[in-house]
């Protein structure tokens, strides 16, 4: 095999050879910084409030106890991942199609936003929520029931929306 | 009792070792194992195995119901650079469409990439320095990176995956202090790099680290298709940015940079590092211009309601902050590609590998990989 040689600098001065000098000057950078302000956060006592942009996991929104989704099914058809299931039925009230059964697999959701895009009515919107942890896989495909939430909790989103959109 | 006076007096045997280095080695950058035949400490042969990230990202592209949804999955491509992935496919498919996009989209594309080439090579020269023992780097370099994903975030709510470039606009406009925060990023930059500089760039134990080592003679580079810095590095001045003409790169005043051999060899590991470094104050001159000139407008106004090519095919590349990304896109006249293939810098860069580590150290092989700089979700997709 042919050896590649091997040639390293060696035109060091003695001050450059000692290395302590280098590292001093490393040293004065780091020592700096001991002084100047904190940059992290101390994560669960202290919480990161996201901005209304955030997308978190997507929720239904929830408008006088009933979800405003009118079960288009556009969002499970625009899906990439392929996460979310509808099943429509007929209602009384103006909407005239509700949900029977909305699921969202979050360990297939990939928070792209398409969902919310793709949605006519408003009623799907990426929350700020960001911790998202499970025991099992059943507990990972959210139902109805964990998926609702009140209109007066996403103001915030829904003004982002109109806003940007 | 002879005998074995006999075998004393013989030369040591020598024989070459197998290693493996990898997949769960913190220096090989993700899943990647390395079969590293050595020779006492030399390092004789090395073999490259990917695959251990596949996700059937091609596949997957052909299963969608329309164009728009690759976008999520180009994201995760590589995603340290999710940005620039972004813009390749998105450019291949406004080019296919003949899509005339805003001037707005642009500027606003062209700062984008560019604060997301500076969030890449603040990660890859952190962990370059990381693998060589410096760690202080590294975390001031992340501290400023934090800022670039925080303007990401607000704007379109992501930090690492933002389906953010839309085919022929943008998912929503930037918010209203985006220029005044993206400023504040570039005056603060300036001040890390040249903190980055005292501190890694020109410390004389990094320099003997890595000059002369790893040295990938030009050549090679191009015989090995390599591109991005590690083609730079070997001093051959090449960048689609500048050549390829897409976008609006021609309106600003920039240089791509090249090694030059300064401390040691060209092409050698300081040079690729190097290159990284000075690209970064090119992106800043150029997000710097660009936000003096960024012009209103509306950003989604060119996005077309039904994306349905005619049967054609495509091949689009763009300067993604490693290499050439290329994406080569097939329609058969549906909603949905026909084939989508990328054209992954890192897989390419990381052929060169075996090339140039031969004759050099266990230790220097750490650097040479770091140098290189791959992302794992690129190479295996």
């Amino acid at each position: 095999m042919a050896q590649t040689k091997i040639t390293r600098t060696s035109d060091l001065t003695f001050w450059q050879k000692l290395y302590i000098p280098e590292i001093i000057k490393g040293m004065k950078i780091t020592i700096r910084q001991m002084f100047l302000p904190k940059f992290t956060r101390q994560y669960p006592e202290e919480r990161w409030n996201p901005p209304a942009s955030f997308r978190g996991r997507p929720v239904l929104v929830e408008e006088n106890g009933k979800e405003r989704c009118v079960a288009c099914g556009l969002c499970s058809r625009v899906c990439p991942a392929l996460a979310i299931e509808v099943q429509a039925s007929e209602t009384e009230l103006n909407k005239e199609r509700y949900p029977v059964k909305f699921e969202i697999n979050m360990l297939r959701c990939i928070f792209c936003g398409l969902c919310e895009e793709a949605c006519p009515e408003e009623a799907i919107v990426m929350s700020k929520e960001y911790e998202l942890t499970f025991n099992n896989q059943e507990e990972a495909i959210f139902g109805k029931d964990k998926l609702l939430i009140s209109k007066e909790n996403l103001k915030e989103r829904l003004e982002f929306l109109r806003q940007y959109r | 009792m002879a005998e074995l006076i006999q075998t004393q007096d013989r030369k040591l045997r020598t024989e070459e070792m197998v290693i493996q280095m990898g997949p769960q080695h913190p220096s090989t950058h993700g899943v990647l194992r390395l079969e590293v035949t050595v020779e006492g400490e030399i390092v004789t042969h090395v073999k490259p195995y990917i695959g251990y990230l596949h996700r059937c990202f091609e596949k997957h592209a052909e299963q969608m119901g329309n164009y728009s949804q690759v976008i999520p999955y180009v994201d995760r491509m590589d995603y340290v650079a999710a940005m620039s992935m972004e813009w390749s496919y998105v450019l291949g498919m406004e080019r296919m469409l003949s899509i005339q996009i805003p001037e707005r989209v642009e500027y606003i594309r062209v700062i984008m990439a560019e604060l997301q080439r500076i969030a890449s090579h603040t990660i890859a020269i952190g962990t370059f320095g990381l693998d060589l023992g410096a760690f202080t780097p590294f975390l001031f370099l992340l501290r400023d990176r934090e800022m670039i994903l925080e303007i990401f975030e607000r704007t379109c709510g992501a930090r690492l995956l933002y389906n953010y470039f839309w085919i022929g606009g943008l998912s929503h406009d930037v918010p209203l202090d985006f220029v005044d925060r993206t400023r504040q990023f570039c005056t603060q930059f300036k001040k890390t790099i040249v903190e980055v500089n005292n501190l890694l760039s020109y410390n004389e134990i990094f320099i003997k680290r890595t000059a002369n080592v790893g040295i990938l003679p030009a050549n090679v580079a191009i015989n090995y298709a390599s591109s991005g810095p590690v083609l730079r590095g070997s001093g051959v001045d090449w960048d689609l940015r500048r050549d390829d003409h897409y976008s609006i790169y021609n309106r600003f005043d920039w240089q791509p940079q090249i090694g030059k051999g300064e401390r040691g060899t060209v092409g050698d590991c300081w040079d690729r590092y190097i290159v990284r470094c000075r690209e970064m104050e090119q992106s800043v001159k150029i997000i710097e211009q660009a936000i003096e000139q960024l012009p209103d407008g509306d950003v989604q106004s060119a996005i077309p309601k039904r994306i349905r090519p005619n049967a054609s095919e495509i091949y689009v590349r763009t300067e993604a902050p490693r290499g050439e990304l290329g994406f080569y896109i097939v329609s058969d006249g549906s909603g949905s590609p026909y084939r989508v293939k990328g054209r992954s810098s890192s897989f390419v860069n990381l052929s060169v590998l075996p090339e140039i580590t031969r004759g050099y150290m266990i230790a220097d092989l750490v650097a040479i990989l770091g140098s290189i700089d791959i992302v794992l979700g690129e190479i295996d997709r």
